[in-house]
C-alpha cells in the first residue's frame, strides 16, 4: 500500500479519479513526474484497468509485453478474460498457474486480478481464496464486495472495518460503506446517498456516481430523481450497461416505457445479468405454465 | 476598539446621539470633532484657555456645550463653526456640562471646593442651573437629597444606574462604591478595589449589568455588576485614563486618556452565522437561531449558553460565538468562541422539538470539513512549545486522526469544500488538502476574518479581512485586490447569480466584480451584516443581531456585468428603460455611446462620450449640431491630442475662426498652401505677419511691416534678407532714419520647418483593444496559473512509500481480524452463501406480485390460480417480467467487477428495516388509465371504443398483480374491477352493435342491454340516447319511449332533452313496438358476458371468480371474455391485493 505515510501523496488523485469511474480522466492525468519506480508500475497498472473498465482490451493486450512487471502481467491477464468468451479458459489455467508460483502468488494486484476474475466466474470460494487475505485497500474492497454478492454482510462487515482502522476517509473505504449500505438496506441508504453526495460535490460527475446516487433513490423509493440521474448518466455514456439498465428499471417504476433501454442494452452487451435475467425469467415463466396446466 | 485617536491630554467627551460623531476636549483647551467610523478630525474649537473638562452635544439642535477651567461656558454651533455665546459668572472650573434633554437649560458642575469633604454630588444634583433663551422661574430649587458618605479621598466621579436606584462613584481612593438609594436615604452597597490609582470615572453599562470605571493607573477595568467582580481589564502602556462616556443609543464606550481617546465596545456585534440554502443559522442571545429567507420565519432552534451552573446569563460568562459552523444534512452545529483561548461547542440539532441537543465541547476552533467530520485547530502545550495540530473529528466528537499543520504559525481555520481547509498564518492564507495533506494554493493577504464561499459552485471565494477584500479562485489564484482605505469591511455575500461579491463596510453597501471593479451601491447609517444575496435584495443582521431585508439598485453592477458578458442586449435594455446612473457608464463611454446614438438622446451627452472614448466622427458630427464655439474647441483640443485628425482640427478651427491655432496647425502640417491662402485673408496685421513668418516669404514680410508702417524694422528684415532693392527704396523713404545693422552677427533666412507628414492625418496604430479583452486576458493567466500549481504540487511530493515496505505504513500495525500474512486456504473458510432479499421475498409473500417480483412465477401464478381462478397467463407474461425487472437495481462498484445487483424495497423510509419488493404497478396508475377509458368512451368512435376497451382490459390484467397498503384501498380495488367489468361488457356490446347492422332486432337488444351496464351518467346517457334512437327508427315506439324516459331522468344535456321530449311526444301517441325483443326492463337482468343475452333473476348462470362477470351456464369452464384471464365458474379464494388482508 504505498503512500501511507505521512508525506504527501502522488498518485491520490489518480487513484480517486480511478475508484470514480472517471476512467479517461485517470488516463489524460496520468503524466506525473518524480515517480518512484513502484508508483510508476502502480500508476501504470490503474491506467491499464481505466483502459479496461472502458473496454479497450486489445490496446491493453499489445501494449504490456513480456518484460512488463508482474502487476502488468496481472492485469494483462484481466484484458484477456474480458476480451472474449473464448479467452477464459485458457486465463483462468494462467492465473492459477501464476498463483500458484510462490515468488509472484502473493503479489497484490496478482491476486486482486484473480479475485475479479473468479467473481466474474461466480467462484465466490475460490476467489476468497486469494483475496481474503487483504493486504491493499483494493482487495479489501473487492471482499467487500464479494460478500455482498454472496449476500454476506456480516462477513464484509469486518472487511470494511479493517478498512476503517485502516483510513476512514480513503475514498474505497467510504465507497464500500455505501455498497454495504445499500446491500444491508433500510435506514443505512440514506448513509449511502450521502456518501456519494460528498463525492459528487467533491469530483466530477462519473457515470459510477450518479448510478450509484439513482441506486439509492430508487432504494428510497424516490424515481424520480433517480430517473434524472440517469438521464445525466446517458447523457455522459450513453452505452454504460448499468446506466441502461438501471434505466429500465426505473422507466418501469415511472410509468413509462422500458422497451427502448432493454433492447438497447441487449444489443449493447448481451452478457448484462439484467439481459440474462430476463431471458431466464422468461423460461420460468413458460415452465411454470405448463406445471400449471 | 474601534477607533483611537492621538491628541493631547482628553479631558472630556460627548458622543453625539445620532451621527458618529465625538467630541473631545482637551487639556489644552482645544476642543476635536471626530467621525471615529471614519476615523477623521471634523473640526476643532479654539477658544478656552485652559482645561475643558465638559463637553456635551445637544440632541437635536447642531449645538454642544463646553465649560472649562477658564470658568467659561461656551455654547458652539457646529456646523456654523461659531461660539454662539459665552456664560460667565462661575467661580471656579467647570467639570461638567449638560444640556437638559427638554428644557433649554445647561447643567453644570463646578469643581467641589472641598474635595475632601467625602461628598458625592452626582452630576444631575443641580449644584447650578442657567437658562439659556430664557430664565427659569426657579432656577435654585436644587436640594441635596442625600450626602453619600464612605471614600477615603476626594471623589472623581460619580453616575446613575439607567432604571435602578442606583450610584456609581469613583474617588482619588481607588475604590469604586456602589451605592442605593430609596425615597429617604443612600447607603453603600459594596466596594469594588482593584484600581491602583485614582479612579477618574465610572459608570453603568447602559445595556450589560456592568460597571466599567477607568482610572490613572492606565486601565479600563469592567465589573460584574451583580456579583461584584472584576471581569475584564484593559491597559495602556503609558496614559493615564481621565473621562468615560456612553454612547447614548448603541454599546459604544469612549475613553479620553493622556495621549487621546479610544472609542470601544464591551463585545463582539458581529453575528456569527451559517448559511444554509434557504435558512440562516444564527447565534443570538444565547440561542441558536434559524431564519428562512423565503418565508421570513425566525425560530428558536436550541440554547447554546455554555455556562456553569450558577451564573447569570449575563455575557462575561461566555464570549460571543465567533464563528458558527453546519453540516445540514447531518443537522450538526459548531459554535468556536474564544472562551478559555478558543474552544468549540458540537451540538446536533435533534429531529424532535422535545428532544434535548446533543453536544460536545473541545478546545480550539472547529469547522466542519465533511457532512460528519471536522476540524479543530488544537492548541495543545507540548513540553516546551505549543504545539499546533488539525484534530479531525467525527460527529461524536471522536478524534478520527490527527494530521500536522502545512504551517506550523496557522491560528485560523476555515472551511474550503469538503475535505479541504483555508489555513489563516501570519500574512497568507493557504488551501490545504487534508486527505492528500497538500496544500493547493496560497495568497499573501493581510489576518483574514472571514471566508465567504460563492455557493453557487464554491469556484470563487472573498477573503475579508479589517480593511481588506481579496477575491480568488479554487485554488487562491488571485482575482483581484480591494482596499478600503478609510472604513472596516464588515462581512459580504456572494450574489449567486452574477458572481458579484456584496459587502458592507462601515458605511456602505458596496459591490466587487470579480474583475476587481468596484462601486458603492447604498450608503448606511449602522453598520449590517450581510448574510445573502438575492437579486435586488440583500438580507443581512444587523447589530442586534435582527434579521433586515433590504431592496437595493442592482442596476450599477448589472450593467456592467453584462459588459462584461459581452450581453448587449441586456446593456441596449438598461439603457434604454433608463436604470443606469452616470455613474455606472463611466468607464464604459464607447459602450454607452453606441446605445446613445441610437436614441433621440441629448446632443451634448453625445458629444461628451464620443470625446472621452475618441470617436472622432462622432464627435464632428456632434459638434456640428451643436455649433457652439465652445464645443468646437474642445473637438479641436481632442483631435490635436489625438493627434492623427488634423482634418478635424483643421474643420474645428475653421469654425471657430480661431485664425491663430489654423495658421499654426498649417504649419506644423506643413500646409504651405492653406498657409499662404490664409496670409491673405488679411486677418489683422500679426496674424499676416506670423503667416509670413511661418512661410519663410520674406518679400511679404516686408510688404506688410511697410504697409503697417513700420519702415524701419521693413528695412532692417529686407537688407538682412539680402533684398537689396527693396532695401534701398526703403532707405529712401526712410532718410536720415535708417536704423544701423548690427554689427558681428550673421543672418540667416528663417524658413518653415519641413514636417515629417505633409498633410492628411497621422498614421495612427490602431490597437483595438475592447474593454472585453482584459477579462478574458485573465481567464487565461487562470488557466496558467492553475497548470503552475499542479506542477508545484507534484514537484514537492518528493518520498513515498514502496508498496507495503514502508516503516510508518500503518498497515502493518493494524491487527487483521484475518491473518495477514499466511494466505492458506486452510487458515479461512469461505462462508456460505447467504439468502438473497428476493429468497426472503418469496418465502414470506402471498401476494402474487411480490412472488413475481421475486422471480418465483411460478409460485405467483399458483397463487394467482387459486385466488382468482387464473388460467390464461398469456396476458400476464410482460406485466411479470416488468414486476421482476423492476424489483432490482443495478451497483456498479469496483472496476471491472460484476455489478453488484439490489433488492429495490417497497415503502421505504428513513427508520425502516428491509421491507418488501418495490412493485411497478401502482393503484394510482389504474385510476388514471380509467379516466383514460372514460375518455374514450365518451368520444365515441369505433377506434375509441376499441382503445377503451383495450385501457379497461389492462386494468383488469394488472389488479391481480397490485399490491396495495390499507383495507379501504382494497376496497378501492375491487370496485374498480366491478367498474371496468360493466365497461367491458357494455363497450364489447356497442361494438358488436354497430358491426351487427344487417340485424336490426339484434342491434336494438344490445342497444338496450347497454343501457343496463353501470355506467358514469354521461356515459349511460349515451348509451340511453343511442338505443332510444335506433328503436324509434325501428318504429319500437314503446321500447323508444321508456328509453327516452329514462334519459329525461339523467338530467341530459338540452340537444338530448330535446330529441328525448320529442320522442315522448311522438311514442306517446302509439306506445307500440312494431318488433318483439328479448329485453323485458320490468324484469331484473343480468347480461352473459359472452353470448350477450339477458339472464332473468331466477336463471341458472355461471360466474368468472376474478372479473364477476356473469355468464349463461353453457360458458361454464371457458375462459372468461371480459377480463380473459380466469376460468369461468372455477373455484377460487378471492382477491388478495394487500398484506392488510393477510394479517
Amino acid at each position: 500500500m504505498a503512500g501511507m505515510g505521512s508525506g504527501p501523496d502522488h498518485l491520490f488523485n489518480l487513484r480517486n479519479t480511478f475508484y470514480l469511474g472517471a476512467y479517461q480522466t485517470a488516463i489524460n492525468n496520468s503524466e506525473i513526474p518524480n515517480l518512484s519506480p513502484e508508483d510508476a508500475v502502480e500508476r501504470d497498472c490503474l491506467v491499464f484497468r481505466s483502459y479496461i473498465a472502458l473496454g479497450s482490451y486489445q490496446l491493453v493486450i499489445s501494449e504490456i509485453d513480456e518484460a512488463a512487471a508482474t502487476p502488468l502481467q496481472a492485469v494483462k491477464l484481466l484484458a484477456m478474460y474480458l476480451s472474449s468468451p473464448d479467452n477464459k479458459e485458457s486465463t483462468i489455467s494462467s492465473v492459477k498457474e501464476w498463483l500458484a508460483d510462490s515468488t509472484i502468488g502473493n503479489n497484490a494486484i496478482l491476486r486482486l486480478i484473480a479475485g475479479t476474475i473468479f467473481m466474474h466466474e461466480e467462484d465466490y470460494n475460490e476467489a476468497l481464496k486469494h483475496t481474503h487475505a487483504g493486504g491493499t485497500m483494493d482487495l479489501h474492497a473487492l471482499n467487500v464486495q464479494i460478500f455482498i454478492k454472496m449476500h454476506r454482510s456480516d462477513y464484509a462487515e469486518k472487511q470494511l472495518r479493517v478498512m476503517q482502522q485502516y483510513d476512514e476517509d480513503h475514498t474505497l473505504t467510504q465507497l464500500a460503506t455505501a455498497w454495504l449500505n445499500l446491500a444491508v438496506g433500510g435506514s443505512k441508504i440514506q448513509e449511502a446517498y450521502l456518501i456519494f453526495q460528498d463525492f459528487s460535490e467533491r469530483y466530477p460527475m462519473t457515470c459510477l456516481v450518479l448510478n450509484s446516487k439513482a441506486v439509492c433513490c430508487m432504494q428510497m423509493g424516490n424515481f424520480d430523481e433517480a430517473e434524472s440521474l440517469l438521464l445525466e448518466a446517458l447523457n455522459k455514456d450513453a452505452k454504460d450497461p448499468e446506466t441502461l439498465a438501471n434505466l429500465v428499471v426505473c422507466s418501469l417504476h415511472v410509468g413509462k416505457s422500458s422497451s427502448r433501454y432493454l433492447s438497447q442494452l441487449k444489443l449493447s452487451h448481451p452478457e448484462h445479468v439484467l439481459v440474462k435475467r430476463v431471458s431466464s425469467a422468461e423460461d420460468n415463466f413458460e415452465r411454470a405454465l405448463q406445471s400449471i396446466a | 476598539m474601534n477607533f483611537e485617536t492621538s491628541s493631547n491630554q482628553v479631558r472630556g467627551l460627548s458622543f453625539h446621539p445620532k451621527r458618529p460623531w465625538i467630541l473631545s476636549s482637551l487639556h489644552t483647551g482645544v476642543i476635536q470633532l471626530w467621525d471615529y467610523r471614519m476615523a477623521t478630525l471634523i473640526d476643532t474649537f479654539e477658544e478656552h484657555d485652559g482645561p475643558v473638562r465638559g463637553v456635551h452635544f445637544h440632541h437635536s439642535q447642531p449645538l454642544f456645550v463646553s465649560g472649562g477651567d477658564d470658568y467659561k461656558i461656551k455654547v458652539w454651533n457646529y456646523k456654523t463653526h461659531k461660539c454662539l455665546f459665552t456664560l460667565l459668572g462661575h467661580l471656579d472650573y467647570i467639570r461638567t456640562v449638560q444640556f437638559h434633554h427638554e428644557c433649554p437649560w445647561i447643567t453644570v458642575r463646578v469643581w467641589d471646593i472641598a474635595p475632601l469633604r467625602k461628598n458625592n454630588t452626582p452630576p444631575a444634583d443641580e449644584d447650578d442651573i442657567m437658562g439659556l433663551t430664557q430664565m427659569n422661574s426657579d432656577p435654585f430649587d436644587a436640594t441635596v437629597k442625600y450626602v453619600l458618605e464612605g471614600h477615603d479621598r476626594g471623589v472623581n466621579w460619580a453616575a446613575f444606574h439607567p432604571t435602578l436606584p442606583l450610584i456609581v462613584s469613583g474617588a482619588d481612593d481607588r475604590k469604586v462604591k456602589l451605592w442605593r438609594t430609596n425615597e429617604t436615604k443612600a447607603w453603600e452597597v459594596d466596594t469594588l478595589r482593584g484600581h491602583s490609582s485614582n479612579v477618574s470615572s465610572v459608570m453603568f453599562h447602559a445595556k450589560h449589568d456592568l460597571i466599567v470605571s477607568n482610572s490613572e493607573d492606565k486601565s479600563i477595568r469592567v465589573w460584574d455588576a451583580t456579583k461584584r467582580t472584576e471581569i475584564k481589564t484593559f491597559r495602556r502602556e503609558n496614559d493615564r485614563f481621565w473621562i468615560l462616556a456612553a454612547h447614548p443609543e448603541t454599546n459604544l464606550l469612549a475613553a479620553g486618556h493622556d495621549s487621546g481617546l479610544i472609542v470601544f465596545k464591551l463585545e463582539r456585534e458581529r453575528p456569527a452565522f451559517a448559511l444554509s440554502g434557504d435558512s440562516l443559522l444564527y447565534a443570538k442571545d444565547g440561542f441558536l437561531r434559524r431564519y428562512e429567507y423565503s418565508t421570513q420565519k425566525d425560530s428558536q432552534v436550541i440554547p447554546i449558553q455554555r455556562r456553569t451552573p450558577d451564573s447569570s446569563p449575563s455575557l462575561n460568562q461566555s464570549p460571543p460565538p465567533r464563528t458558527l459552523s453546519y453540516s445540514p444534512t447531518e443537522n450538526a452545529v459548531l459554535i468556536s468562541s474564544d472562551l478559555d483561548g478558543g474552544s468549540y461547542e458540537l451540538y446536533i440539532i435533534p429531529k424532535d422539538r422535545s428532544e434535548d441537543a446533543k453536544r460536545g465541547t473541545g478546545g480550539g476552533s472547529a469547522v466542519f470539513i465533511a457532512r460528519n467530520r471536522f476540524a479543530v485547530l488544537d492548541k495543545s502545550t507540548g513540553q516546551e512549545e505549543v504545539v499546533v495540530v488539525l484534530v479531525v473529528k467525527n460527529l461524536k466528537n471522536e478524534v478520527v486522526k490527527k494530521i500536522p499543520l502545512p504551517i506550523p504559525t496557522t491560528d485560523a481555520i476555515f472551511y474550503a469544500g469538503t475535505g479541504t481547509l483555508l489555513c489563516r498564518c501570519e500574512d497568507k492564507v493557504v488551501t490545504f488538502d487534508l486527505t492528500q495533506r497538500l496544500v493547493l494554493g496560497e495568497v499573501h493577504t493581510p489576518s483574514v476574518r472571514h471566508v465567504v464561499w460563492w455557493s453557487n459552485d464554491m469556484e470563487s471565494v472573498a477573503l475579508l479581512s479589517k480593511h481588506t477584500i481579496i477575491l480568488a479562485s479554487k485554488k487562491l489564484a488571485l482575482l483581484c485586490t480591494l482596499h478600503e482605505t478609510t472604513t472596516r469591511v464588515k462581512r459580504g455575500a456572494w450574489d449567486d447569480d452574477n458572481g458579484v461579491f456584496i459587502y458592507t463596510t462601515s458605511n456602505h453597501v458596496k459591490y466587487c466584480l470579480p474583475n476587481g471593479d468596484s462601486g458603492i451601491i447604498r450608503t448606511l447609517d449602522v453598520p449590517i451584516y450581510v448574510t445573502k444575496v438575492s437579486g435586488d435584495k440583500i438580507f443581512c443582521l444587523d447589530r442586534d443581531g435582527k434579521n433586515r431585508e433590504i431592496t437595493v439598485n442592482a442596476s450599477e453592477y448589472m450593467f456592467k456585468l453584462a459588459l462584461m458578458g459581452k450581453r448587449f442586449d441586456h446593456v441596449a435594455r438598461m439603457i434604454k428603460s433608463s436604470r443606469i446612473s452616470g455613474q455606472a457608464m463611466k468607464g464604459f463611454p464607447e459602450v454607452a455611446l453606441h446605445f446613445v446614438e441610437e436614441e433621440e438622446g441629448d446632443e451634448r451627452v453625445r458629444f461628451n462620450l464620443a470625446i472621452e472614448s475618441g470617436n472622432m466622427s462622432v464627435a464632428v458630427a456632434s459638434a456640428t449640431n451643436i455649433n457652439e464655439e465652445d464645443y468646437w474647441y474642445r473637438l479641436g483640443v481632442e483631435a490635436l491630442r489625438r493627434g492623427g485628425n488634423s482634418g478635424i482640427v483643421e474643420f474645428a478651427y475653421q469654425q471657430t475662426r480661431n485664425f491663430e491655432r489654423l495658421s499654426f496647425l498649417y504649419l506644423i502640417t506643413g500646409n504651405l498652401e492653406k498657409l499662404s491662402k490664409l496670409m491673405k485673408l488679411k486677418k489683422g496685421v500679426m496674424g499676416q505677419f506670423h503667416n509670413a513668418l511661418y512661410m519663410g516669404d520674406v518679400k511679404e514680410r516686408v510688404k506688410i511691416l511697410e504697409n503697417a508702417g513700420l519702415l524701419p524694422l521693413a528695412y532692417i528684415t529686407a537688407s538682412v534678407h539680402g533684398l537689396e532693392d527693396i532695401a534701398e527704396r526703403l532707405s529712401i523713404a526712410l532718410g536720415d532714419d535708417v536704423p544701423s545693422l548690427p554689427q558681428g552677427k550673421t543672418h540667416s533666412l528663417l524658413m518653415p520647418p519641413i514636417p515629417v507628414v505633409c498633410g492628411g492625418d497621422w498614421p495612427l496604430l490602431r490597437v483595438m483593444k475592447g474593454i472585453f479583452e482584459g477579462g478574458l486576458e485573465s481567464a487565461n493567466e487562470e488557466d496558467d496559473v492553475e497548470e503552475g500549481d499542479w506542477g508545484d504540487a507534484l514537484a514537492e511530493e518528493e518520498e513515498e512509500d514502496g508498496e507495503e515496505e514502508g516503516e510508518g505504513s500503518g498497515w502493518e500495525g493494524l491487527e487483521l481480524p484475518l491473518q495477514l500474512d499466511t494466505p492458506k486456504v486452510s487458515a479461512f473458510m469461505t462462508p456460505s452463501q447467504g439468502m438473497a432479499v428476493s429468497q426472503i421475498w418469496s418465502q414470506e409473500s402471498l401476494l402474487a406480485a411480490e412472488q413475481a417480483a421475486a422471480g418465483s412465477f411460478d409460485t405467483a401464478m399458483r397463487l394467482l390460480n387459486r385466488q382468482l381462478g387464473i388460467k390464461n397467463f398469456a396476458p400476464l407474461k410482460s406485466m411479470l417480467l416488468d414486476l421482476l425487472i423492476g424489483s432490482q437495481s443495478y451497483l456498479p462498484a469496483f472496476s471491472s467487477s460484476p455489478v453488484v445487483p439490489l433488492a429495490v424495497e417497497r415503502g421505504w423510509s428513513e427508520s425502516s428495516s428491509r421491507g418488501p419488493p418495490a412493485l411497478v404497478y401502482e393503484l394510482s396508475q389504474q385510476e388514471e388509465k380509467l379516466k383514460s377509458g372514460y375518455k374514450a368512451t365518451t368520444s365515441g368512435k369505433d377506434e375509441n371504443l376499441t382503445e377503451a376497451v383495450r385501457l379497461f382490459r389492462s386494468i383488469l390484467h394488472t389488479i391481480p398483480l397490485l399490491v396495495v397498503e390499507s383495507r379501504t384501498e382494497v376496497e378501492e380495488v375491487k370496485e374498480l374491477v366491478t367498474i371496468v367489468k360493466e365497461y367491458i361488457l357494455g363497450l364489447k356490446m356497442e361494438l358488436k352493435r354497430r358491426e351487427t347492422r344487417d340485424d336490426p332486432v339484434r342491434q336494438q337488444e344490445l342497444a338496450a342491454y347497454f343501457t343496463h351496464c353501470n355506467l358514469q351518467p354521461p356515459h349511460l346517457r349515451l348509451a340511453l340516447f343511442s338505443a332510444m334512437g335506433v328503436c324509434y327508427r325501428a318504429r319500437n315506439l314503446a321500447t323508444a319511449y321508456n328509453f327516452a324516459k329514462r334519459l329525461l331522468e339523467t338530467n341530459p344535456t338540452e340537444s338530448q332533452a330535446k330529441t328525448a321530449r320529442q320522442i315522448v311526444q311522438a311514442a306517446g301517441r302509439n306506445m307500440t313496438d312494431a318488433t318483439e325483443l328479448n329485453y323485458d326492463f320490468r324484469n331484473p337482468f343480468v347480461i352473459c358476458g359472452s353470448t350477450y343475452v339477458p339472464i332473468y333473476r331466477g336463471q341458472k348462470d355461471v360466474s368468472c371468480p376474478y372479473c364477476t362477470a356473469r355468464f349463461v351456464p353453457s360458458q361454464e369452464g371457458n375462459i372468461c371474455a371480459i377480463c380473459d384471464l380466469a376460468v369461468i365458474g372455477a373455484e377460487a379464494s378471492g382477491l388478495l391485493c394487500s398484506p392488510s388482508q393477510v394479517r
